[in-house]
């Protein structure tokens, strides 16, 4: 089993070799010119006001702790998933209560206006 | 451990990277051309005869083009943030049999048709694919620049929130294919394909990964209309590139996935089963019944960009959330249910899962409407 | 609604004795208000007499002893429009109160009447500069200012024609040496942030909200972004997706056309209105030969009527095809529809080109008629056009677009305008209509020869975005109707009422020729002292005035719905920018 693994190792290696030469490449042939004008971010050709990283908007957060919560519970799907057909009608009974639980919170978060986009 | 093994895996390696890069570089061809089709236009053609060459020479064109890093950039995480998106999607196709396996002449050695067949094959599929969230995140926080930011942020919210439904789109094929590794998968649809048992599954599993990938009409982080470039904003020159290549490869392994999932994998057409055509008759039929399967499905993904507009973000955002997070939920029910009917009383069973799906799909339709209907009464 | 007092003839004299005259200069006509009683004048006239359309308002300079500021107002109900002229002495600083409060739509013109000629409006809520950039010196449009290589008033310049060889005065006159520069400037050594205003207006929108602070972030869109149309920019302060406050930034692309107008003359201007709105040059001609023509007091060759609707309806359809096409563009629909849109685009312009000789600067007109007839086989082109293809294109887009559900959940609902205030913000055009104001200068005080069309005007009642859209294919529509009918009744005869000439004579006087143009009421207001050149020549731009609410439509709106209200108003920024 291991073996598998360590093909995709192999994978990895051979694919982060491509990356950094294709990055190389560009270093290595593309023209250097820089200037102070040349190295300022983009906005649309006006000189930015403001720092370019910065807070951000506080729904962002709870988008991802919703997503925490629910991938979790996703992740509790997959091996219950391979082992239905020998767990039968007790595995599907177990599964609906576990979505029923689910369902509960993601009312709640839904009616606390966590989905909503304002 | 012997070096014939280690020469294998690096050979094989080596092909499916590269299958996958020239894959990419005629993708884009491929869509340059059909949308020009449905644009009526012609599209590239001066490159070589049917602008064969075209690819290459936008590939020596981004070599030679300056590398620019905005002043008060991080540094580090600026040149990383490219090389985390890409190689997540290359190395996603390790897992994804293309054929069954043959052996090869003199060594007489039997070669697998897949780089790695683990058996969590499906679970890694999902972890590579949401690494490649980093890289954009990254790459809008490392730019200091307010719309590479802002890009970022929406591409990771989007992302993530597509995520849920589309995990369980794979638990779907796993109940169905009774299995994690994607070979028994592929295997388990010999009669018939997953599409049709679970059409409502597949389709949401389309759709999430348009999201996934930022294709239209989801493909918010870089919707040039509202924030330039998005993300990418201030990448030029190969980085570009990198990120490029990370978009269309994705997409065809995407694509892949979607045809291992549920439309047979590298398994011929129903109707041939038994017949000459069969991949257990001849083994390189594999990856070619892949690659139509592919293609067709590349197809559908440029087509849904040619003609449609893209949603608003906080509409996305819903869609997901409200949409196809509870369908696709519904959609596992369903599926268990209808296995467990089938086991005890009997195959025919297993079709009350399209009927279902299928119902359930359309009260979905029907809510949206109604919603979107009442939502422009208030308005 | 208050009642409306429905009189005939509007007595401003009698009704504010001793601080309204009539204007009584030959060639001039309505009213000389006193500054003093401007407020109340201009309420009277919106409240009591019912008109509430603010057209234009612009300045004029009588250098060098007084200046002029020229307001004409129109009532949406139509029929002709009063004009009332405040004059102040020609002695800084110079100040009129302001009719913002009034008509909000005078906002951005009261500021370009300071940028340009230096008047200062008392009570403006944000006076700025808006064409010319911050820091500027001067306001160019007075007559004494005089820009760089500047040589004489009047073209054609003599210094160019030696000895019958052109020269550019650039040649002549090297770099820095005609240029003024105010006392101790060295132009090396200053730096104006001339953002700082801007900004300052913007900050005033940043507050903190609730428990949890959350930064405001103030984003430019534009000048140089994908979706603004050309050289716009809006300076944008935004709450995670949502806007908190907008200012458009407009003057990337300006010219100064109106001083370059008043250096022309009177027919050398033709060919500088093809470049206002330059989708549309066929409509921009007619709206200054209209004014040119009224001054002159002459008719217009009837076939040349029949040509000039021919034209101008046409550039209304394809001005309205690219428009969807584009607006489709900024909701993301990779370029398909816009190409589908430029198919028939091209059709047209083929048009145009076997016309006038070109595609898009056309300067087709000329006062009293029109410059080329129709070649053969033309008529016969346009007849197959507007029998066949475009009501089959826009049918077309109707099954394309009209259903499609992401559309519809990205366009409906989304409010521009409500009737009230697009009139209010003086809009006109298709964004006023789709508002639910039944408000067409080619109905409302019918020009040329639309009195004889049997045609409705576009009306939509919501005044959101897919109304807008909508709108436009109800335009194109009616366009059709106005082209079946003109086609079938165009007669033979001569295309001009005049002999040809180089020069012509213009009596002194005043006189505001407006038209309907695609995006919106574009008028002229053109004053003649009787010289070759017009005293003063001013462009009522629909995109500009247009765009004045700009931020009221778009503040508490999504970033991608900015982006399709821009597309749905329609800006062309030459025409914006002048």
């Amino acid at each position: 089993m291991l073996l598998e693994y360590i093909a995709i190792g192999v994978m990895i290696a051979l694919a982060t070799v491509i990356a950094v030469i294709a990055i190389g490449l560009g270093e290595l042939f593309g023209p250097k010119k820089r200037s102070s004008v040349k190295s300022e971010p983009y906005e649309s050709g006006i000189a930015p006001i403001g720092p370019g990283t910065r807070r951000m908007p506080v729904r962002f957060y709870l988008i991802a702790v919703l997503f925490i919560l629910f991938d979790i519970e996703v992740i509790f799907f997959l091996p219950w998933a391979v082992v239905f057909r020998q767990l039968g009608l007790f595995g599907l009974a177990e599964m609906a209560i576990f979505i029923v639980i689910l369902l509960i919170g993601y009312i709640y978060a839904w009616k606390k206006g966590a989905l909503e986009w304002e | 451990m012997d070096l014939a093994l280690w020469i294998e895996f690096i050979i094989k390696g080596f092909i499916l990277i590269f299958a996958v890069l020239t894959g990419f570089a005629y993708l884009t061809l491929y869509e340059r051309r059909a949308l020009a089709r449905i644009q009526t236009r012609i599209g590239p053609n001066r490159a070589g005869p049917q602008g064969f060459f075209q690819p290459v020479a936008d590939a020596v064109k981004l070599i030679f083009k300056e590398e620019l890093t905005p002043a008060k950039a991080d540094k580090v995480l600026f040149v990383l943030a490219p090389i985390m998106t890409v190689v997540p999607a290359m190395i996603l196709a390790a897992v994804i049999p293309l054929g069954t396996q043959f052996t090869l002449p003199f060594l007489n050695r039997p070669v697998t048709l897949y780089v790695s067949d683990i058996n969590v094959g499906v679970l890694y599929l999902t972890a590579i694919a949401s690494i490649a969230v980093y890289g954009i995140v990254l790459a809008g926080w490392s730019s200091n620049n307010k719309y590479a930011m802002l890009g970022g942020l929406r591409s990771s919210a989007q992302m993530i929130s597509y995520e849920l439904s589309l995990g369980l789109c794979f638990v779907i094929a796993i109940l169905l294919g009774n299995s994690m590794s994607l070979l028994d998968i592929v295997e388990a649809q010999k009669s018939v394909w997953f599409v049709v048992i679970q059409p409502v599954g597949a389709l949401i599993f389309m759709v999430t990964t348009l999201a996934e990938v930022n294709r239209a009409p989801f493909d918010m982080p870089e919707a040039e209309q509202e924030l330039a470039a998005g993300y990418h904003s201030e990448y030029s020159g190969m980085k570009f590139a990198l990120f490029f290549m990370a978009e269309y490869e994705k997409m065809i392994v995407i694509s892949m996935i979607a045809a291992t999932l549920f439309f047979g994998g590298f398994r011929e057409f129903w109707f041939l089963q038994g017949t000459v055509f069969s991949v257990d008759h001849f083994w390189w039929l594999g990856p070619i019944y892949l690659l139509l399967k592919v293609v067709v499905l590349l197809f559908l993904m440029i087509w849904v960009r040619a003609t449609w507009p893209r949603i608003r973000y906080d509409r996305l955002m819903a869609f997901g959330w409200k949409v196809l997070l509870p369908l696709s939920l519904a959609l596992v029910f369903i599926t268990a249910l209808g296995i467990l009917l089938a086991n005890q009383f009997g195959a025919i069973y297993i079709w009350t899962i399209p009927v279902l799906s299928i119902l359930a799909g359309l009260i979905a339709v029907l809510l949206v409407n109604m919603s979107l209907r009442r939502k422009v009464a208030h308005a | 609604m208050t009642t409306l007092v429905e009189t005939e003839t509007l007595d401003l004299a009698a009704r504010f004795p001793g601080s309204a005259a009539a204007d009584t200069r030959p060639g001039y006509s309505d009213w000389i208000v006193n500054k003093d009683k401007l407020v109340e004048v201009a309420t009277t006239l919106r409240d009591e007499f019912g008109y509430d359309l603010l057209s234009h308002v612009t300045g004029v300079d009588y250098f060098p002893d007084k200046m002029e500021v020229v307001y004409e107002a129109f009532k949406t109900t139509g029929g002709p429009g009063v004009l009332f002229k405040v004059q102040v002495p020609r002695v800084d600083p110079i100040e009129v109160p302001s009719v913002t409060p009034i008509w909000p739509g005078a906002e951005f013109q009261e500021r370009e009447i300071w940028d340009l000629y230096g008047i200062k409006f008392t009570n403006h809520p944000d006076l700025r500069r808006i064409l010319m950039w911050e820091g500027f010196e001067g306001h160019p449009l007075r007559k004494d200012w005089h820009e760089p290589f500047y040589e004489e008033d009047f073209k054609p310049l003599k210094s160019r024609w030696p000895d019958g060889k052109y020269v550019s005065s650039e040649d002549k006159n090297p770099y820095k040496d005609n240029l003024q520069f105010p006392q101790n400037f060295d132009p090396e050594k200053v730096k104006i942030d001339g953002e700082a205003p801007l900004y300052d207006t913007l900050q005033k929108y940043t507050t903190v909200d609730g428990g949890i602070k959350t930064d405001h972030i103030i984003v430019n869109m534009g000048p140089q972004h994908p979706s603004t149309h050309g050289v716009f920019r809006a300076a944008v302060v935004l709450d995670g997706e949502t806007i908190v406050s907008l200012k458009p930034v407009m003057g990337y692309l300006h010219r100064n056309h109106e001083k370059i107008g008043e250096r022309n003359t009177f027919l050398q201007n033709m060919p500088y209105t093809d470049r206002l709105d330059y989708f549309n040059s066929m409509s921009n001609n007619w709206g200054y030969s209209l004014a040119v023509e009224k001054l002159m007091n002459i008719k217009v060759a009837e076939r040349a009527e029949y040509l000039r609707v021919i034209m101008a309806e046409l550039s209304r359809i394809q001005n309205h095809l690219i428009l969807i096409g584009m607006l489709l563009n900024d909701l993301g629909a990779y370029f398909t529809p816009a190409l589908y849109a430029f198919e028939e685009r091209e059709l047209i312009l083929d048009i145009f080109e076997a016309t006038s000789g070109t595609r898009m600067m056309c300067n087709y007109h000329r006062f009293g008629g029109v410059s080329r007839d129709l070649p053969e086989g033309v008529l016969e082109k346009i007849r197959g056009l507007v029998e066949d293809r475009l009501p089959r294109k826009a049918d077309e887009f109707d099954r394309l677009l009209t259903e499609n559900e992401i559309f519809i959940s990205r366009m409906k609902g989304v409010k521009v305008m409500d009737a009230e205030d697009a009139v209010k913000y003086s809009i006109t055009g298709p964004v006023l209509r789709a508002a639910g104001v039944p408000y067409d200068v080619r109905r409302a005080q019918p020009y040329g020869i639309y009195d004889r069309f049997d045609f409705d005007v576009a009306l939509r009642h919501n005044g959101d975005l897919y109304d807008n859209y909508l709108i436009r294919l109800d335009e194109i529509r009616q366009s059709i109707r106005i082209l079946q009918q003109a086609v079938k009744q165009m007669p033979e005869g001569p295309i001009n009422s005049q002999k040809p000439q180089y020069q012509v004579r213009v009596p002194a006087g005043e006189a505001y020729g407006r038209i309907e143009a695609p995006k919106g009421e574009l008028g002229y207001y053109v004053i003649s002292t009787g010289k070759p050149n017009p005293w003063r020549y001013h462009v009522r731009a629909p995109s500009f005035i247009n765009i004045t609410a700009l931020e009221k439509m778009c503040v508490g709106k999504k970033i991608a719905d900015f982006v399709v209200i821009l597309g749905v108003l329609d800006i062309v920024l030459g025409e914006l920018d002048r």
